[in-house]
């Protein structure tokens, strides 16, 4: 099973974590207050370049916004009780878990793997409770991923994800 | 855990066809044009027993589950405008795996995932009370099937109702592209098609 990447929204709809696993030396972790490692490439198929240059700011946004209108389509069609689990594509993979206090884990991985709605509510109670929110010196909110991109729990989901 | 992976099996034809004897409930169907307007919906009555059991005033939603609201044809046209939208976004969601630039037959840097199928929208997608499955054509026509979670082989019945529609709708004269679907035969044989158990 490949993860491809992984991200956390708070409930002001801010991207707060957001964590890209690329194979071999290509490698790199993006997050917000943290000297990035991702090399530019330049992306050289046309119509693509704009839409793949701006793509790496842009995807939390996009993911956001794609689990927000399909959980708000799941709520209409299946009631308040209803909660958005997984969709698929022909590439790949998206898992939602949301917590109730409106947290969102969203992750993307290969299109075999399994349901991953328990290994993301594991993320958030082995590694986000644990490392996040009992940090004494994290604050309530995250803004721009403020007290989330700490290395233990940097180190922790890293542990989780590769094993 | 996050090794453990649960490979869907390939079903062939002959296990499909035998699976729709058990069949799961059929909660709604959905054909969206390419232009991304809503161009047929039908929901079918579903008989959960809490619902038969329940006052006969109460409403049963889209998906007959109790306690939901029935959408209206304007929620349907909303629900399909937004689907369309983010069908185009889960496209362009697809991850880029950056490769060698030497290695790269078409020069690009990045490819996807399964380099040997085209990126796609949404396939299928799952809550806790209904699966989507979703059969966009060639053409850009998408189909929206809802059903129970634990259905199988809904690819199979997915695949019933495009020849349906290209026998019924799309072979019919008076049908004109982009046009809602108001063909008798067609409600006919898809109702036969996906009600039948």
């Amino acid at each position: 099973m490949v993860v491809y990447s992984f991200y956390i929204f708070d409930r002001h709809a801010a991207c707060i974590y957001k964590k890209t696993w690329l194979p071999s030396s290509f490698s790199s972790s993006v997050t917000p207050a943290r000297p990035s490692s991702q090399p530019s490439q330049p992306y050289v198929n046309g119509g693509l370049q704009a839409r793949a240059a701006l793509s790496a700011d842009n995807d939390a946004k996009l993911v956001f916004g794609t689990v927000f209108s399909l959980r708000t389509m799941v709520r209409k069609l299946g009631g308040e009780d209803d909660s958005f689990l997984s969709y698929r594509t022909s590439q790949y993979k998206l898992h939602y878990y949301e917590t109730p206090t409106n947290i969102k884990f969203v992750m993307l991985t290969d299109t075999k793997s399994g349901s991953m709605r328990i290994a993301l509510q594991q993320i958030y109670v082995n590694c986000y409770v644990e490392y996040v929110v009992k940090n004494p010196l994290s604050p309530v909110e995250h803004p721009g991923g403020l007290g989330v991109n700490n290395e233990l729990f940097e180190a922790s989901l890293e542990q989780f994800v590769v094993c | 855990m996050l090794t453990k992976c649960f490979r869907s099996l390939p079903f062939d034809n002959l296990s499909g066809l035998r699976g729709l004897s058990v069949l799961g409930p059929v909660f709604a169907l959905l054909i969206i044009s390419k232009a991304g307007s809503l161009i047929f919906h039908r929901t079918f009555p579903t008989s959960t027993p809490g619902a038969a059991a329940g006052p006969p005033g109460q409403t049963v939603g889209t998906l007959g589950l109790p306690g939901t609201s029935t959408l209206t044809t304007n929620d349907y046209l909303v629900l399909a405008g937004t689907f369309h939208g983010v069908h185009a976004i889960t496209r362009s969601l697809t991850p880029k795996i950056p490769v060698a630039p030497s290695a790269g037959s078409s020069g690009r840097s990045w490819t996807y995932p399964d380099p040997t199928v085209p990126a796609s929208g949404i396939e299928s997608m799952e809550s806790s009370f209904f699966r989507l499955t979703v059969f966009q054509t060639l053409s850009g026509t998408k189909f929206l099937l809802f059903t129970d979670p634990s259905m199988p082989n809904t690819d199979v019945l997915m695949k019933g109702v495009y020849e349906r529609y290209a026998d019924f709708v799309c072979k019919n004269p008076f049908w004109q592209m982009e046009m809602p679907i108001r063909i008798d035969a067609w409600e006919r044989s898809m109702n036969q098609w996906l009600t039948r158990r």
